[in-house]
């Protein structure tokens, strides 16, 4: 009995135990579901009531010219935020911040009321206004550095680089366009509080920055060309102004000025007219620098030759049951002659004999009516109506550049595809994008910039001729004021009357002035086009916008090195070029149409200019496109001693791409080898760690790319050698 | 009858685990309390860990046959003070619990009582010397407890009074309970609980032990400690936060985290490899104890280990299972681990009492 009293005890005490064991091992399971099977789950439940994630701003990529200057770039400022619920007294401490921030109270205190754990004071404050904060000491401030976007050189090239808003989002221009690669990826700000919403520390996720974009802009190019368009507005009181300089080889922008203009660190409370981008959103009709293209079409098809003649029936002409007059009456011009005085009847004349199929084919083929495809926000297509939507006088008008809207850019381009033999090579604006490794800065990024789709709008040969007649055009014609100091220039003037938005019909005021043309005349460094829009009192492309020109490539031609191709100080230049000057009326009137045309005060040119005009070799002033005229035309054939020769070969033997290096210390600067012998240019190139591609003996009178540029370890220099 | 009592007869290796909890416990101590205003309470801790080193070794020496014969003194003195509670006693937090000593400390009888009732049932059992348990003698043990029970409800403090319960059931089940009497008490005690939970408990104490069931359902009231607490425990994974490194536990998420909810804060900080070894060293401690209960001298000494373990292991299992969500919210501490000099001097206590028996094994 008392055995199993005992054994039933012993039972009872095992059962006992065994009743624990079970309910550790629940325990134990329901720890391994909580811990491991439920853990990511409860791990974010504990983060999420842990930690406030605020968005810190990415750095915003650096925008560079093409020579590496920042042209936008980021800064750290302060950002000051609260810590409500850490704030003893958040009446006076409204007070003081409003104070500061010069706010209202009241506005200020509903922020401090409107989150226990965090609320933002002020973003991105000036460093001067965060001290005063700073200094208050106040319990429950904080301070969070974050990228504000800073422009250091101001209004420079401001609708092409654009601006920013307060979150740091691209409004205009490059920003917007590329706002995206220059954002990055915001970082995280953790506000880790307790229980009791006490902060009691932060982790931050670095934000990711932006992609750095390299311009193919060059700093000093557009500072040339908004002075000088600064300048010229103050001068002619111009409502507005575009320049562009490009190189017409691939179709860089190396400058592109608006005005008026804004000041992107400013950005609020902008003029939108400030803000507009002209050279790609503008929409004009281009006048007489669209001869270019109707001349060019007709040499390209042949239905006419550079010597062939026009009766320009005294300056008038029936297109179309409507009368047209020439701004001057003219006789008898050759077709070169009617582009260097700017005829019109001669331009209908000749684009009638082309046609309005070939024509439209040209004006197509030249850029007109679609997108360049450069890379900023609002590009234009322009206006070109399909030749069966024309009427019968349309190819008339259009031949002197009515009824058909271009964009400024348009323009350069169509210019360029004549400086660069006849191709077509699209606008770009942005070499290229380098990512920057967190840390790292300063260190060597190279661009490589290639061109886009190019295509053969007129031959080598017509884009020759046209390059000829456009020389003959600056060194004879309405464009005399382009004439520059050692280069020989070509070109093209435009004025044109502007479509009153009100009347739909011409203003009799309000002109469109403008120049479009490129030099050196052979090997075309830059293209350069200029338009004046409603400039007060002298209205014409010649007085005013060829001086422009002018004064723009002199100076962008020397500071790119580019070697004189004629005599410099050339006494014959300067006197033709003095001349010019006091002639208020180089073109007279703008260019009319049937029944709107000005009555014309027959203002005869200074006969000497005329005949020198019908003979420039007895003159002396040889233009510098005497080589691509053929044989027969002898007049042009014998070229003058002592001119600096320029090789024929020398364009098909220059690269046709430019190479943009982004600074560096692993770039090398491009020495000059101008005047030297073979020998000591190979041991030269040695030194700087370039390659020479020689071409012809003696010593060198060319180089590819120019003194001054920068070329990755290795990169090859093209250098052309004559006696 | 005397025979030489050793030391060496002392359970030294009981000792050295007990030793082990108690030092996870204090650096757990200093991990939830570091930030908050009881910093520094892992220092009192050790104090109380010393005192109830030197109170168990007192104890130990005390032949327990003695303390069984007096049990009754005991017993009718802690009747007493739990009325003194009522009528003196210093109200903190709504209830009635302590009794102000004059060097400033305060006095809780509630947690004596459960020693002394492990006594006195142990004597009652171990004096029927073989008979068969009746219904009177089960009557009898239910007012033994049921007197010093009533009184700490009063107080209110049910998670003190649920501990008796243990001590109840383990006297009766290892006295010798006839199977029909526990069939009976089970079937009367399922029959109780509806008019208890209708008019017995107090809305407060409602929401608590309904909320560990659904907290999602009262995030910010009483749901709100099992929560935290689930957080804490699930976020720490397989190897926990690191020491020092639980947000929970840091950020005073969890609710006071260095007492009842200890093992919420250990178990995010080290994880559920911490957690299991924790759980073991317990249930090594445990294991060693019914040992001793199996190898004691007599049946008073076996009832009375028993005890013990019984209490133990209902403050453990009803803790841990309150971290885990298995039990409502009582505020039952986790004996060795949470801070507090009334849990730790109990225990040791109890401790000293198993050693007793232990080192008087041989002397039958």
């Amino acid at each position: 009995m008392a055995a199993t009293a005992k054994h039933e005890g012993r039972l009872r005490l095992s059962l006992f135990a065994a009743f624990f064991c079970l309910w550790i091992f629940a325990i134990c399971g329901r720890l391994l579901w909580l811990q491991v099977v439920e853990y990511g789950f409860l791990t974010q439940k504990a983060a999420r009531q842990q930690q406030r994630s605020i968005e810190v701003s990415p750095p915003r990529g650096v925008i560079y010219d093409r020579k590496g200057r920042e042209l936008a770039m980021s800064v750290q400022v302060d950002s000051v935020f609260a810590v409500p619920s850490e704030i003893p007294d958040q009446a006076s401490t409204a007070n003081l911040l409003a104070h500061i921030l010069k706010i209202d109270p009241k506005e200020m205190l509903a922020k401090l009321e409107s989150s226990r754990s965090f609320t933002w004071i002020a973003r991105k404050l000036d460093n001067n206004v965060a001290g005063r904060i700073r200094a208050l000491n106040l319990k429950g401030i904080y301070f969070q550095k974050e990228p504000k976007r800073f422009y250091p050189k101001n209004d420079l090239a401001a609708q092409v680089i654009g601006y920013v808003g307060m979150d740091d989002e691209g409004l205009a221009g490059i920003e917007r366009s590329f706002n995206q690669r220059l954002s990055g990826r915001p970082g995280k700000m953790l506000i880790s509080m307790d229980a009791r919403h006490r902060w009691f520390g932060r982790v931050e996720k670095n934000p990711e920055p932006g992609q750095n974009l390299v311009l193919t802009i060059d700093e000093d190019v557009q500072h040339i060309a908004e002075k000088e368009l600064d300048a010229a507005m103050q001068k002619t009181h111009a409502e507005a102004g575009t320049v562009v300089i490009q190189n017409p080889k691939t179709g860089e922008i190396l400058a592109l000025a608006n005005r008026p203009t804004f000041n992107p660190n400013n950005s609020r409370g902008l003029d939108p007219k400030s803000l507009k981008n002209r050279a790609v959103s503008d929409v004009y009709e281009p006048g007489s620098t669209f001869k270019m293209v109707t001349i060019a079409a007709a040499l390209e098809e042949k239905v006419t030759s550079p010597n062939e003649v026009f009766d320009c029936q005294m300056g008038s002409i029936v297109v179309g049951g409507v009368r047209i007059h020439d701004w001057k009456p003219y006789g008898l011009l050759t077709v070169s002659q009617i582009l260097e005085r700017s005829s019109d009847v001669g331009a209908i004349k000749i684009a009638m004999r082309l046609g309005e199929d070939r024509m439209y084919k040209y004006i197509r083929g030249f850029g007109f009516g679609s997108q360049t495809g450069i890379e900023l926000s609002g590009e234009t297509r322009g206006i070109t109506k399909p030749v069966n939507r024309w009427s019968k006088m349309s190819i008339g008008a259009i031949s002197m550049g009515q009824e058909i809207g271009v964009s400024p850019l348009q323009l350069v381009s169509m210019t360029s595809s004549i400086a660069n033999d006849g191709v077509w090579t699209p606008p770009r604006i942005v070499a290229g994008s380098t990512s920057v490794a967190q840390g790292r800065t300063g260190t060597a990024q190279t661009v490589v910039f290639r061109p886009g789709q190019q295509h053969r709008v007129i031959s080598s040969f017509a884009a020759a001729e046209m390059k000829r007649m456009l020389e003959g055009v600056v060194l004879q014609g309405t464009g005399k004021n382009a004439i520059l100091d050692g280069y020989s220039s070509a070109g093209k003037t435009g004025t044109a009357q502007k479509i009153n938005p009100l009347t739909h019909r011409y203003d009799r005021v309000k002109h469109i002035a403008s120049f479009s043309g490129f030099a050196p005349v052979n090997n075309p460094a830059i293209t350069v086009t200029v338009i004046m829009d409603s400039p007060l009192g002298e209205h014409h492309g010649g007085t005013i916008g060829a001086p422009i020109f002018a004064r723009i490539a002199q100076q962008v031609l020397e500071y790119l090195d580019v070697p004189h191709d004629i005599e410099v100080r050339n006494p014959q230049r300067m006197l033709l070029r003095a001349k010019a000057k006091p002639e208020e009326e180089m073109e007279g009137s703008p260019d009319h149409v049937g029944e709107e045309v000005a009555e014309n005060d027959n203002q005869q040119e200074p006969p000497a200019i005329v005949a020198s005009a019908a003979q420039p070799g007895g003159q002396g002033i040889v233009p510098a496109t005497y080589h691509s005229v053929t044989a027969a035309e002898t007049e042009h054939a014998a070229p003058a001693d002592g001119n600096p020769a320029l090789l024929q070969s020398s364009k098909s033997l220059l690269a046709k791409t430019g190479t943009v290096v982004l600074d560096v210390d692993a770039a090398k600067t491009v020495p000059s080898f101008l005047g030297k012998p073979v020998r000591a240019v190979i041991e030269e190139s040695e030194k700087a760690g370039l390659e020479v591609d020689i071409f012809g003996s003696g010593v060198a009178r060319q180089q590819n790319p120019m003194p001054g540029a920068r070329l990755p370890t290795g990169g090859h220099v093209t250098v052309q050698f004559a006696r | 009858m005397r025979r030489f009592i050793s030391f060496r007869d002392f359970d030294w290796v009981l000792l050295a685990f007990v030793l082990i909890i108690c030092g996870i416990g204090v650096l757990e101590i200093y991990s939830a309390t570091r930030q908050t205003k009881f910093i520094g309470f892992q220092q009192k801790q050790i104090y109380w860990i010393m005192a109830g080193l030197f109170l168990m070794f007192l104890v130990s020496m005390v032949n327990y046959q003695a303390l069984l014969e007096n049990v009754h003194w005991f017993y009718i003195a802690s009747i007493l003070s739990l009325v003194g509670v009522a009528l003196v006693g210093t109200r903190v937090l709504g209830a009635k619990r302590w009794i102000r000593l004059p060097g400033g400390q305060h006095f809780q009888p509630s947690e004596w009582i459960k020693i002394v009732l492990i006594l006195a049932l142990a004597k009652y059992f171990s004096d029927l010397a073989g008979r068969e348990v009746t219904l009177r003698d089960i009557i009898k043990s239910f007012l033994i407890a049921g007197i010093p029970m009533a009184l700490v409800l009063k107080q209110p403090d049910l998670g003190t009074a649920l501990t008796y319960v243990p001590i109840l059931i383990c006297a009766l089940f290892l006295g010798g309970i006839k199977l029909k009497h526990a069939v009976g008490i089970l079937l009367l005690g399922t029959m109780m609980i509806y008019p208890v939970w209708r008019w017995g408990l107090k809305p407060y104490q409602k929401a608590r032990l309904t909320s560990f069931s659904e907290p999602e359902a009262d995030p910010r009231g009483s749901g709100y400690q099992i929560q935290q607490s689930l957080i804490a425990v699930g976020s720490g994974g397989l190897i926990g936060k690191g020491a020092l490194k639980g947000s929970q536990t840091q950020g005073a998420f969890i609710p006071i985290p260095y007492t009842d909810f200890i093992f919420a804060a250990f178990a995010e900080e080290h994880g559920f490899v911490g957690a299991l070894i924790v759980l073991l060293l317990y249930f090594i401690v445990l294991m060693r104890l019914i040992q001793n209960a199996q190898t004691a001298p007599d049946r008073a000494g076996t009832l009375i280990i028993m005890g013990v373990v019984a209490v133990l292991v209902f403050h453990i299992l009803v803790n841990v299972g309150m971290v885990v969500g298995f039990m409502p919210v009582t505020g039952i501490p986790l004996p060795l681990m949470s801070y507090g000099g009334s849990s730790v001097l109990f225990t040791f206590l109890a401790l000293g009492i198993v050693n007793n028996i232990r080192m008087r094994r041989f002397v039958n």
